[in-house]
């Protein structure tokens, strides 16, 4: 094969000094150091990687010949492997409880087929995990190295702050997981874990044991160095039959935590939408034109049931449906999964505050703006008013904001809810008279003209409703 | 020889053992009765 000229290495992969993933051109490739490419002989000659990776657990690898430039060109790097390419990276502060749950449960069911084999993996990090629609997939290759009789797992720890601590904050408390994780790329620490769980919260389960009695040997061994601890374990007999115990007790565990919310604002939306039958059938013909060519990503955003992100992926590659009622998005996550949706992403974030670029320098987890810009078709169906009414944006921003998800040439399909509207009133009442002067569908069609070509253009039978496709920037 | 780039914790390795039913508190049990075998058999060279 060859690789393309140029290559550009991926932010959020330096943790691990023996590898290193780099994109060349639309390729995702992994340069590997002596010791990585020994451990990922043995691995590949194993039973129980090539067959997690033929049922799509692990992300589809194979070696190649270096045929162009590598990464940080002084680096011994030995052998390079090539990546099946995730379509939209995601981070678990975007994903749903049961998204976290699932990517928990198959981080310990990858690791249970390793040990018997004699391998394990080096860490234990939510961010292991990316999806393909609402199917998780392990995405660490570098990760997997020979176990050492005697040893716990190493990421253990990650495991605790970035998937079970968050799960047992939901599943136990109610409290949403997304903003914590978000804040902190390294999740969240045993001793704040400790203080939410005071009192006879310390009883639920899994918490006496991986937060209480975690963060007790955390603090009576912040002396002790891991490396003799580890020699300690191994004299005082710590086996492989141990370890696995453990991740089947971690199995266990999650498995029994589960987080059914009541009903929230949006969960009945479609049945309280107001929408008649004509209007919505004159809706979705609407867009399942605007989503015929075989767009490569489509974004929809404040995508509710995902009914309109369904509809897109019978002509789209990808569709990934952002909404920011977790509760919905988990709805939708668990009905795509029953369906083995493998082309629908889900994701939980308000558009009003998309992801930040996180983490080293603001870029090791890319912010949700610069995943996004390339959609080949943007919808925002009923959203518009949410945004400039409900959380005053000027209307001229919301415009440049949903152009700008979409790449150069793209497709807007944006609709526009006329102040009169019986849900933009409802938005409006909360609002002092007057407040929005500028939200009015001559304004709106004015902007759109300034940032697109409007192609087609739709009144809904209600007469309050107004659908629009533009090309963006055409 | 393979080095870990994580800090796994030298807490979080000892309570994998912990949590590891009969067999892993066991296991717990004894490198802390190891440990402390350790500090008296030093303690008179530490003296003397
Ligand atoms: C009126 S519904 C429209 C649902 C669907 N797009 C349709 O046209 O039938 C608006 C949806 O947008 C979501 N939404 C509102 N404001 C949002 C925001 N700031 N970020 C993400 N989603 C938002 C709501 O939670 C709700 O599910």
């Amino acid at each position: 094969m060859g690789i393309p000229e140029s290559v550009r290495v991926e932010p959020g992969s330096f943790r691990d000094p023996a590898n290193r993933v780099f994109h060349a051109g639309a390729e995702v490739l992994r340069a590997l150091d002596e010791t990585a490419a020994a451990d990922w002989r043995a691995l590949a000659g194993t039973e129980f990687f090539p067959a997690l990776m033929a049922a799509g657990r692990i992300c589809r690898t194979e070696q190649v010949e270096p045929g162009g430039p590598l990464p940080e060109s002084g680096r011994p790097w030995a052998a390079v492997l090539r990546h099946e390419r995730i379509p939209f990276v995601a981070h678990p502060y975007e994903w749903s409880f049961s998204m976290l749950r699932d990517a928990a449960l198959l981080h310990l069911e990858i690791l249970r087929a390793a040990l018997p084999a004699g391998f394990t993996t080096k860490d234990g990090s939510a961010y292991n995990l990316q999806w393909r629609g609402a199917d998780p997939v392990f995405i660490d290759v570098g990760s997997f190295t020979p176990v050492r009789d005697g040893e716990p797992w190493a990421g253990y720890r990650q495991f605790c702050q970035t998937l079970l601590y968050p799960l047992l904050l939901q599943a136990h408390l109610g409290l949403d997981f997304q903003p914590l994780l978000r804040a902190r790329v390294d999740g969240i620490e045993p001793e704040q874990m400790r203080r939410i769980f005071g009192g006879t919260r310390r009883l639920l389960p899994g918490v006496p044991t991986h937060v209480h009695l975690h963060g007790a040997m955390q603090r009576r061994n912040s002396g002790a160095t891991t490396a003799d601890v580890r020699s300690q374990l191994r004299a005082a007999g710590y086996s492989r039959e141990l370890a696995l115990a453990t991740v089947r007790g971690l199995e266990k565990l999650v498995r029994r935590l589960d987080h059914r919310p009541g009903a929230s604002h949006w969960a009945d939306y479609q049945r309280t939408c107001g929408y008649t039958g004509q209007d919505r059938a004159a809706k979705e013909q609407f867009v399942a034109t605007a989503v015929t060519g075989e767009p490569e990503l489509v974004l929809d955003l404040g995508a509710n049931d995902g009914r309109y992100a369904r509809l897109a992926a019978r002509h789209a590659r990808y569709v990934v449906a952002v909404e920011q009622d977790p509760a919905v998005v988990d709805e939708l996550y668990r009905a795509l999964r029953a369906e083995r949706e493998q082309r629908i992403l889900p994701l939980v974030m308000d558009l009003a505050d998309p992801s930040p670029g996180g983490g080293w320098r603001g870029v090791e987890r890319a912010g949700f703006t610069p995943r996004a810009a390339r959609a080949d078709v943007t919808l925002a169906l009923a959203l518009v008013h949410h945004l400039a009414i409900g959380r005053n944006v000027p209307l001229p921003e919301v415009v440049d904001c949903l152009a700008g998800w979409c790449a150069p040439g793209g497709r807007l399909v944006v609709e526009f809810v006329d102040p009169a509207d019986p849900m933009a009133a409802r938005l409006l009442a909360n609002k002092p008279d007057g407040l929005f002067p500028d939200y009015h569908r001559e304004r709106f069609e004015r902007l759109l003209a300034e940032r697109g070509r409007v192609e087609r253009r739709l009144e809904l039978p209600s007469g309050t409703r107004t659908l629009y496709q533009v090309v963006v920037g055409g | 020889m393979h080095l870990a780039y994580l800090d796994a914790g030298s807490g979080s390795l000892i309570v994998q053992a912990v949590v590891g039913g009969v067999a892993g508190a066991a296991v717990a049990a004894k490198l802390y009765w190891r440990r402390l075998v350790a500090r008296f058999r030093r303690q008179p060279t530490d003296h003397g």
